[in-house]
């Protein structure tokens, strides 16, 4: 049997396991199945341990407490849990982020609302010719996507893969691992400046001379070679653009010339499906309030806390204390803080309370949403029955 | 970072006295670098103290060569970070894992040249590389799509 990785957005779904071998898993996913079982999280409120649900009922108080909540995080548990989590929100009257506000999610609501055309991981191996990384180095981050899914593997319409029926291209700021593999049938443009880029493309399509003017020539007319091209876009490319709305219009411009597709390739598990399920629930598909019924960037995690917004923190499977800039983790002091993960993560330690969980796609089943949008089924290895699940459920009837 | 005869030779005592069986120090270093004689056979080397700091950088220098499989190839497990290009692109896995590696997934044959296991990857069956044999070719395609130096040749 296959297990999925839930180590990044790739969602490789070929994991096995042999003889205690973990096969094809990737190091960073490799380390999830090895290392489940470590630095795991302890019930405990202000430093005490607890019962789990003793510490559970403690969140429930002090939620009913609390006058501006905001429940962040939810990226790395599932579609199921991320729906309780908004629906607790909407209970709460509350303020819900994730980290897709600082990373991909401008990308994900322009495709959810249809203005940036999208396709599938298997569509792309299948079809695709033209791959473009811009902004995004895989090796880093979605260590199989190019052996997965892009560049490498033989496809239906692909048979001969990167060696003749792929055109790999590499955009970004510095020659990245990503880059030195663009070598035959490639192309590495180093860039100081994404808009100038988008603008050569502009340029090139009207007959006219441009920065990037010979590089954008060479991929639009390769792109005319096949019906599906893609651009895979990454952190990179978010801080790189100023105006995501002209990088848009040069998606829509080129298919005038070829087909060519986006997809966003952005490392959290499952950020796809937090963005997708507020997105259903609300039209937003991040920085979401309650209580405004809109979405905005004040309502963004790291705003509400600059701005002392927020009186109690909800922070689910994420470690904002890690990722965040210091004088931003520091405001949690500030607030009452509640974290549900499965590990003892720096944040959790800084925490009045910890209510642990399950590690999902090892110890919770459920669906994870891939960089495409694929719906992704986890298997379970050892089933956890306190789990984001269980313990958003409890928290919203003792509400 | 390949190892080349001319270095080893460098470092040896340069007598030609024989001992090892060869006859010149020239041709001992380059049975040395093909591990058809070890470094143990210039008695010299370890018998006569005035040779001892050229013995431990021979040594140092030789050790990629008992890592090295058969075919000259090393991996860097180290380095690797188990993203599966080597395993993908390899051209006898395209052949005989069509639906498989070759299309991107976990390898599925039982006796593939490389597989990745608790994420890095690992060599399982030599025989079936390119490189190896009678008639083998100088395959690099493993290296040349390696994000990571982790595979290296002896040979460069
Ligand atoms: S690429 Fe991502 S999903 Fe695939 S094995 Fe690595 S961490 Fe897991
Ligand atoms: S034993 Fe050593 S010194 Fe003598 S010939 Fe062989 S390699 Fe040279
Ligand atoms: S050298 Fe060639 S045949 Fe041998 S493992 Fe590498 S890619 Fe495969
Ligand atoms: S290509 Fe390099 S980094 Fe990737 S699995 Fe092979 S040896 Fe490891």
């Amino acid at each position: 049997m296959s297990f999925v990785c839930p180590g990044c957005s790739c969602l490789c779904d070929d994991i096995e396991i042999v003889d205690g071998r973990i096969l094809h898993a990737c190091r960073r996913g490799e380390e999830i199945f090895e290392k489940y079982k470590e630095n795991r999280a302890k019930p405990m409120v202000k430093g005490k341990e607890v019962d789990i649900d003793s510490a559970i009922e403690e969140a429930t108080e002090v939620l009913k407490d609390s006058k501006n909540t905001v429940i962040y995080g939810m990226d790395t548990t599932t579609v199921e849990a991320q729906q309780l989590g908004i629906e607790l929100a909407e209970k709460l009257n509350a303020y819900i982020d994730d980290n897709s506000s600082f990373c991909l999610g401008e990308f994900v609501e322009a495709i959810l609302r249809k203005e940036l055309p999208t396709t599938t991981l298997e569509d792309v191996r299948d079809r695709a010719y033209v791959m473009v990384y811009w902004g995004a180095n895989p090796f880093h981050s979605l260590s199989r996507h190019m052996s997965r899914y892009s560049y490498y593997p033989r496809g239906a319409k692909r048979p001969r893969g990167y060696e003749e029926d792929r055109f790999l291209v590499v955009v970004d700021v510095r020659r990245s691992e990503t880059a030195k593999l663009a070598k035959k049938n490639a192309k590495f443009i180093q860039v100081d400046n994404d808009d100038e880029l988008v603008d050569s493309f502009f340029k090139v399509m009207e007959g006219k001379a441009a920065k990037y003017a010979k590089e954008a020539g060479i991929i639009l007319n390769e792109m005319k070679k096949s019906d599906l091209n893609v651009i895979f876009g990454g952190l990179g490319l978010k801080y790189g653009l100023k105006d995501l709305g002209k990088f848009v219009e040069m998606v829509r411009k080129m298919n005038e010339v070829a087909p060519l597709y986006f997809i966003p390739a952005g490392f959290h598990a499952n950020m796809r499906g937090f963005n997708e399920t507020l997105f259903e629930k609300t039209g937003y598909v991040n920085k979401y309030s309650f209580k405004d019924g809109k979405g905005d960037v004040d309502f963004a995690f790291t705003s509400l806390l600059q701005n002392g917004k927020v009186d109690t923190a909800v922070i689910i499977g994420t470690d904002p204390v890690s990722s965040l800039p210091y004088d931003v983790a520091s405001k949690l002091k500030e607030v009452k803080t509640i974290v549900i993960d499965p590990r003892m993560s720096p944040t959790a330690r800084v925490a009045d309370i910890i209510i642990p969980s399950a590690v999902s796609g090892i110890e919770m089943g459920g669906t994870m949403v891939r960089s495409d949008g694929a719906r992704i089924k986890l298997e379970v290895i050892e089933e956890r029955d306190v789990n984001d699940i269980y313990i958003l459920k409890k928290i919203e009837e003792g509400l | 970072m390949a190892l080349n005869p001319m270095d080893i030779y460098k470092l040896l005592p340069k007598t030609n006295c024989k001992k090892c069986g060869e006859a010149t120090c020239m041709s001992f270093a380059f049975k040395l670098l093909n591990r058809e004689r070890k470094l143990e056979e210039c008695t010299p080397l370890y018998e006569d103290k005035k040779y001892e700091r050229q013995r431990k950088k021979l040594e140092e220098m030789l050790k990629p060569l008992e890592e090295a499989t058969e075919t000259g190839l090393i991996v860097d497990e180290g380095l690797c970070t188990g993203c599966g290009n080597c395993v993908v692109v390899c051209p006898v896995h395209v052949e005989k894992d069509p639906k498989g590696a070759a299309v991107g997934k976990g390898i599925t044959i039982d006796d593939p040249i490389l597989r990745v296991e608790d994420g890095a990857v690992k060599v399982i069956n030599m025989q079936a590389c390119r490189r190896y044999g009678k008639n083998r070719v100088l395959c690099v395609v493993c290296r040349e799509n390696c994000p990571t130096d982790a595979i290296r040749f002896l040979e460069g």
